[in-house]
């Protein structure tokens, strides 16, 4: 029997969810700088809008310009989403886990966080945001490096696998909704550029060689977005992480008995099969933001299940309500609207 | 000093030559009279290292300290959880002469704290034949009469203890203060170990030096030991108060080192008089808690009720022989600063022996006469308030200006018998690493002891240095520093 302490398993889950935010939001900045070399319009407001938050926002800075809203995802102490946050909340989270962590992820995890805590304005700019970008996904592929590497097998592990993937399915999604909210807040769609906007979702997503080797002659929006959808070889991709997150469970109920995760089971299942139907979906692209918020919002029903099994969360009293307050703790600020 | 030999290095100035420790007893240069060979090789060693590259190397191990965020918590600092507890890279030596009076005096002292505290929660016959006070025992704060009549397992009450250890001019060491009952350090006399085998690996070559290692497998088995008797397989859990507490990285340490799982309060509930940790395979049961949480937050059904850190109905499971808890409930009273005074009566009344190591000379100021010859030598004397730890409160008489002496005599006669005096001891110093080269520095010694049925001492301590010049505080909430204690295998 597990003697996992439900508070670290919940702890090692989050840890790995921030991580994970973390790098994802600066793989989505970065792509800002790759679409203005393409477009005169330097916009930055569809970022806020990608993560629903404009009102947030609209309370801490007037213009969502270049500036501000770098600052707003990268340091502003006030959002919980941003890029500090999360790597405060990933050691936060460590810290109470220290227990649990090889030596060498802590070390590493310290010195990454006091790198990022002493980036300054500098490091914010414009100019430098690409570079910036891209320390913070070094730090962050050598934690999870590191982990792969030293992290001892017994259940804390899934946990830590189900957060990784559990957060990069919803951070798939939403890069998946770029073009959506770029045109939400009135980007016009250029065709002329759509070439280089699915170069550039490919290469956020890691995956834009790995698509050239597969479709050497062009770039097809719908193929791109079946590519990040559906590719089980594409570790960034949606059927990707949710068969990662269906052994994870699978893993916890046959190798360490804890066999009251079906309910978690069952919601991966529910997802698998809206993947089926959407690989058969002719219209897929046009209804892709439809798609997007359907696929997020059953994320959080999982984690919500996870919470319920796991971490020792209230059963909700009914059904009413999809979503109790209760697995809100770790703020999950990203939430599909 | 006439018989060192001294080892120059013709191109600079060697790290100890300008070394003077005056009127102080210095832990490296040891006894004049009786030279020991390990201590002067030691000190040719430390001759032969580059002052500039000791100090780029002391500057590398602190940079790694803080990112292994050995991390210590001051109180008054709330926002810096995060600052580290100073290393010096001259670790201090004892020789085995003195280490074998040391472990002997600590075991003693030890065995006789835990023979008081049974009497003390029985029959209290000590206090009926007059020995210690009844008023200073049953009147003190960290009395708690819900533990009379409770039968801990093997008779422990003080699983561990930290016993503050210091050294006068003339080299005797004296006990200080007893600490009975949450004692923290015992990580940094490992971690330091550890960090001096990274960084001078040359300071240390050739040297048999005992091993600091088995601190956790001999905690642990100690911790089976109390465990209830009709339990087989005890599962025990180190229980912190959290990321917050001053000593987390400890916490974090000790369950690491002991294979525990390390638990907070809201891990745990009590149900039918017995403890269950919260686990994803649902409730598990716990058998022995090395708490590291203090008495008064323990149960908000019997202490403070407002504290959130404990558990509810943990001391109900405790009488009821369901859980250990280590250590025990109220050994507060047998670390007060008051009954320290009575400690070397109490090792003759339970042990029939002398005491191998002496006390500081004691004036507790609850005592008219004691209280008058404090008020008349403030200038002279420590005070030091009875209930507190951390070097909080006390008034060093010779080290303090005047009006500092005025406000702590305002103090204690506002409140006497929360005082006591002693005089001031000149500390031992060692060769510490400072801003202008290495000099003196005062330093203690914390040596850690654990107990289940018998006790073991850990061949090692906390030595902790006050870097500030002149200093005698220690303290690390005031500015000390720590070392690598070497205790030495051969003569």
């Amino acid at each position: 029997m597990s003697s996992l302490l439900s508070r670290y398993a919940e702890s090692v889950f989050w840890m790995a969810r921030y991580f994970e935010r973390a790098e994802s939001l600066a793989r989505i900045l970065e792509t800002q700088t790759s679409f203005q070399r393409g477009r005169e319009d330097n916009s930055w407001a569809w970022i806020v809008a990608l993560y629903s938050d404009e009102e947030a926002f609209a309370k801490a800075f007037d213009e969502p310009d270049a500036d501000n809203v770098i600052r707003y995802y990268m340091a502003y102490a006030g959002n919980p989403g941003s890029i500090q946050s999360s790597i405060r909340a990933a050691r936060e989270n460590a810290r109470s886990l220290r227990p649990m962590l090889s030596t060498g992820m802590w070390y590493q995890l310290n010195d990454f966080h006091n790198r990022i805590a002493a980036f300054g304005p500098g490091d914010y700019s414009e100019v430098r945001l690409s570079r910036t970008c891209d320390a913070i996904k070094r730090g962050c592929y050598a934690q999870l490096g590191i982990a792969e590497n030293t992290f001892y097998r017994d259940e804390t592990w899934p946990f830590f696998r189900l957060g990784l993937f559990l957060e990069r399915a919803d951070q798939t999604s939403r890069l998946l909704d770029v073009r959506f909210a770029q045109q939400q807040t009135g980007l016009a769609r250029d065709e002329r550029y759509d070439f280089t906007f699915w170069t550039i979702l490919l290469r956020a997503a890691s995956a834009y060689h790995s698509y050239r080797r597969l479709f050497p002659h062009h770039i097809d929006p719908k193929e791109v977005a079946r590519f990040l959808i559906f590719d089980a070889r594409l570790p960034r991709s949606l059927a990707y992480c949710l068969a990662e997150i269906q052994a994870m469970i699978e893993l916890l109920r046959r190798d360490f008995g804890l066999r009251h995760a079906s309910a978690a089971a069952e919601q991966v299942e529910t997802i698998l099969i809206g993947l089926d139907t959407a690989s058969r979906d002719g219209h897929l692209l046009e209804g892709l933001h439809r798609f997007n918020d359907w696929v997020q919002l059953r994320l959080m029903h999982l984690t919500d299940e996870l919470g319920q099994a796991f971490f020792g969360y209230a059963r909700p009293a009914g059904t009413a309500s999809p979503l109790p307050a209760m697995s809100q703790t770790q703020s999950q600020t990203m939430t599909a609207h | 000093m006439a018989t060192i030999t001294v080892l120059k290095n013709p191109a600079t100035v060697a790290p100890l030559d300008n070394y003077n420790p005056g009127q102080y007893y210095c832990e490296l240069i040891g006894s004049k009279d009786q030279q020991n060979r390990h201590l002067t090789a030691f000190w040719n060693r430390l001759q032969q290292l580059d002052p500039g590259q000791l100090r780029t190397r002391a500057e590398d191990a602190e940079r790694e300290l803080f990112t292994l965020g050995i991390t210590f918590t001051v109180y008054s600092d709330r926002t810096a959880i995060d600052r580290i507890l100073p290393f010096d890279v001259i670790p201090r030596v004892i020789t085995a002469p003195d280490w074998r009076k040391l472990d002997r005096g600590v075991k003693q002292r030890v065995k006789a704290l835990n023979l008081f505290l049974w009497d003390v929660y029985h029959g209290r016959k000590i206090l009926k034949d007059g020995i210690v006070p009844a008023e200073l025992v049953l009147g003190n704060a960290n009395y708690r009469p819900e533990m009379v009549g409770y039968d801990p397992p093997r008779g422990t009450y003080v699983h561990v203890a930290g016993t503050d250890i210091i050294r006068d001019p003339k080299g005797d060491f004296y006990v200080l203060e007893d600490n009975g009952r949450t004692p923290s350090g015992v990580s940094y006399v490992v971690e330091n170990r550890h960090l001096m085998q990274r960084a001078f690996p040359d300071l240390m070559y050739g040297f048999a030096i005992e091993s600091v290692s088995e601190y956790g497998t001999q905690l642990g088995n100690k911790l089976i030991e109390v465990a209830p008797a009709a339990v087989s397989e005890p599962q025990i859990v180190l229980l912190s108060p959290g990321v917050f507490n001053s000593a987390y990285f400890e916490h974090v340490f000790l369950a690491r080192e002991i294979g525990i799982p390390l638990v907070e309060g809201r891990d745990l509930f009590v149900d039918d008089d017995k403890v269950f940790m919260k686990t994803v395979s649902g409730p598990t049961p716990v058998h022995v808690i090395y708490r590291r949480l203090n008495d008064d937050f323990l149960d908000p059904e019997v202490f403070k009720p407002e504290s959130v850190l404990g558990v509810k109905g943990l001391m109900r499971a405790m009488k009821k022989g369901n859980v250990t808890l280590a250590n025990a409930v109220g050994t507060g009273v047998c670390d007060d600063k008051a009954v320290y005074a009575y400690v070397p009566r109490i090792i003759r009344y339970y042990l029939d022996e002398d005491p191998i190591l002496p006390n500081v000379q004691t004036h507790i100021c609850r005592e008219a006469d004691a209280l008058a010859y404090t008020l008349e030598n403030m200038d002279k004397l420590v005070v030091k308030p009875v209930g507190e730890s951390g070097g909080y409160g006390i008034c060093v008489g010779p080290k303090a200006a005047k009006a500092e002496i005025e406000v702590a005599r305002d103090a204690l006669k506002a409140n006497p018998s929360n005082y006591i005096s002693q005089p001031m001891i000149e500390l031992s110093v060692c060769p510490t690493l400072t801003e202008d080269g290495v000099e003196p520095r005062h330093v203690d010694l914390r040596p850690f002891a654990v107990t289940g049925e018998e006790t073991w001492l850990l061949p090692g301590g906390l030595t902790r240095v006050a870097l500030r010049k002149g200093s005698i505080v220690v303290n690390s909430s005031q500015g000390g520093g720590t070392k690598d204690t070497w205790i030495l295998r051969e003569d």
